[in-house]
């Protein structure tokens, strides 16, 4: 660890000493005005009225939270965002679980089937948005047509905008699609590091396949399960692309990101979108932490 | 911790195990039953993965009344590239539309690629001083950067957007730049802080023994090595990028530098442009990321399980 410091003790002390500074100031520079500032301005003014167009600012106390918990819309995106976080997490979750043990062994191809699911990781949320808006289309969407050639549908329908569950679990599906890779591939991880002689073992006591997934493997790979599930629930809780294409403006499937958006930028009240901000932020975390203890900290059950 | 890709021929017997003979079915029915349950997963995965891609390349393929048929169908008939001519401006009948999306993509490249370039610069200079070096508050100073992996877009969004507000630099490049920059750093910092703790430092040490500077050691001799890792980096951060629409959305407001996320969504919410032309929109829109991702998947898989996992 001294090495750099010894060696470069030739030139004079003080520079050596200042080197590390130099490197890491851009840095932080950037955090400190990009992240850590706006963070710090969030929380201030969150109790300040905060409008462009009707200056000055002042405090506000917590008139901005006030006028949150009085406005519908946003209550129901809270229970919305609830919604999408719940499908998100668990759809997401159990989909890394089933994908990762389908890819772990090795077979013919496997590196082109990997990079194949990790696509929907890597392309933009909007742009699978608008795909599968087109495929949940009312009058030519092909879900309404496989639907109805499989006879499980008597005539097209429509299925976003109208029912509020199934508007939010179908937006969700798309996020969803675009998680899950990565749950997959978090999880994959942690089964790969797991030793085989663990199975052969298993195996010899004659467990079933089941039963060794549930005593070997899932004890061994909750705490990848725990990183991925608050991966996915830090995801859905800002969901925001999909709303925005799927559901535009409406309240009924709008969740808290949007509102957020709304809220600052078409109605201009920039202190109750701080106010927002600040409560959302504060809910993931508690949020992430409650995952964590549930999924990490519970004892093993067999 | 990495997932390994490789893929040799007839591994899939390689990797079995002897199963012992119990239960009714004999050896090979088992085998077959599991053989056939596996390859069954397998398809149903690819599928899940890769229909509505698919689908918006079977769309964009054909007519917009082949499109719009019930049944759909399944395959592009007829086959159609008007499409994609009109996206490029070969055929003229809406070359301003051309014209607009061709210049969201080019925004798209110069803010993913500015913010890449710019991450990870910054983000090889701090994490080579994190790695290597010693200095007052190391620890703090670089949990301290860490922790804004965990902050939620709603907790900077408003002030980033008053910051480049005030600064006069809302609707250009640089604000979008500076905004992903701040937003990739803490990723790329620590994914190549890991992969610098990983070389040995043998090789530097020599180096410094032979008199070169800092600068040279890190450029000739860490860098090279930390290839893989700087690009594994350099691809997510480029991902990232190109996958952003909230931010753009508030920073910009025209086509100076709206990037391509931005345009399709709009194209999509007004509800005038034909699905046939706006699955185009969304292939070549995918195109960029879908190519890189495939053709670059060993460095993105390594980079996204060190980051997550370790």
């Amino acid at each position: 660890m001294t090495a750099v410091v010894k060696v470069g003790s030739r030139r004079p002390a003080r520079r050596g000493r200042l080197l590390p500074w130099l490197l890491i100031a851009p840095l932080v520079a950037f955090i400190a005005a990009l992240s850590f500032y706006p963070t710090v301005a969030t929380t201030v003014q969150a109790f300040f009225r905060v409008s462009p167009l009707d200056p000055p600012t002042r405090f506000n106390g917590l008139g901005n939270f006030r006028a949150l918990f009085a406005n519908s819309a946003v209550t129901a995106s809270w229970v919305n965002t609830l919604g999408y976080a719940v499908v998100g997490v668990v759809a997401s979750t159990a989909l890394g679980v089933a994908g990762a043990v389908v890819l772990r062994r090795r077979f013919r191809f496997r590196g082109i089937v990997l990079a194949l699911v990790i696509l929907p990781w890597a392309l933009p949320a909007v742009d699978e948005a608008v795909i599968w808006n087109w495929m949940y289309d009312p009058n030519y969407g092909v879900v309404n047509s496989l639907l109805h050639s499989a006879h499980l549908i008597g005539g097209y329908h429509v299925y976003l905008g109208l029912d509020r569950w199934l508007t939010v679990v179908l937006i969700e599906i798309v996020q969803v699609w675009q998680m899950a890779p990565l749950s997959i591939l978090i999880i994959l991880a942690a089964l790969q590091s797991i030793s085989s002689d663990l199975y052969e073992a298993a195996e010899v006591d004659g467990a079933s396949a089941w039963r060794s997934f549930r005593a070997v493997t899932l004890p061994l790979i909750r705490p990848a399960i725990a990183v991925a599930a608050v991966q996915s629930l830090v995801l859905s809780f800002n969901v925001f692309d999909q709303v925005y294409v799927m559901n535009g403006n409406a309240p009924l499937g709008s969740s808290l990101m949007l509102q957020t958006y709304l809220i600052t930028f078409q109605n201009l009240d920039f202190g109750g979108g701080y106010a927002l901000s600040l409560m959302v932020t504060l809910a993931t975390v508690l949020l992430s932490a409650a995952v964590i203890a549930l999924i990490y900290r519970r004892p093993v059950a067999t | 911790m990495t997932v390994s890709v490789t893929s040799q021929p007839s591994s899939a017997l390689a990797g079995r195990r002897p199963d012992l003979p119990r239960g009714r079915l004999s050896r090979t029915g088992r085998r077959g039953v599991r053989v056939f349950g596996r390859t069954i997963s397998l398809v149903v995965i690819l599928v899940w993965s890769l229909f509505p891609l698919y689908w918006a390349l079977n769309t964009s393929l054909t007519t917009l009344s082949s499109a719009e048929s019930r049944p759909a169908h399944l395959v592009p008939s007829p086959v159609n590239i008007a499409n994609y001519q009109q996206l490029f401006g070969v055929s003229g009948s809406q070359s301003g539309f051309a014209n607009q999306f061709g210049r969201s993509l080019l925004n798209a490249v110069i803010e993913s690629g500015g913010a890449m370039v710019l991450t990870i610069v910054i983000a090889v200079l701090g994490a080579y001083a994190f790695a290597r070096m010693q200095f007052l508050f190391k620890r703090t100073i670089f949990i301290s950067v860490l922790a804004t992996l965990m902050l939620p877009a709603y907790a900077t969004l408003i002030p980033l957007y008053r910051i480049m507000s005030s600064l006069g630099l809302v609707n250009t490049y640089l604000a979008v730049i500076l905004v992903y920059t701040s937003g990739f750093l803490p990723l790329a910092t620590w994914l190549l802080y890991n992969y610098f703790s990983s070389i040995p430092r043998s090789l530097e040490e020599a180096a410094f023994v032979d008199g070169a500077s800092w600068l040279r050691t890190l450029t000739s001799i860490v860098i090279p090595v930390a290839l893989p890792g700087i690009a594994a980096a350099a691809i997510i951060t480029f991902l990232l990028g190109w996958a952003q629409f909230l931010f753009p959305l508030v920073l910009t407001s025209d086509l100076s530098s709206q990037p391509v996320t931005v345009i399709v969504a709009a194209l999509n919410g007004q509800r005038i442009v034909p699905f046939t032309l706006l699955m185009a929109c969304g292939v070549v829109t995918a195109a960029v990321p879908g190519i890189v991702a495939i053709a670059l998947n060993r460095f993105i898989i390594s980079g996204v399980t060190s980051g997550a996992v370790k």
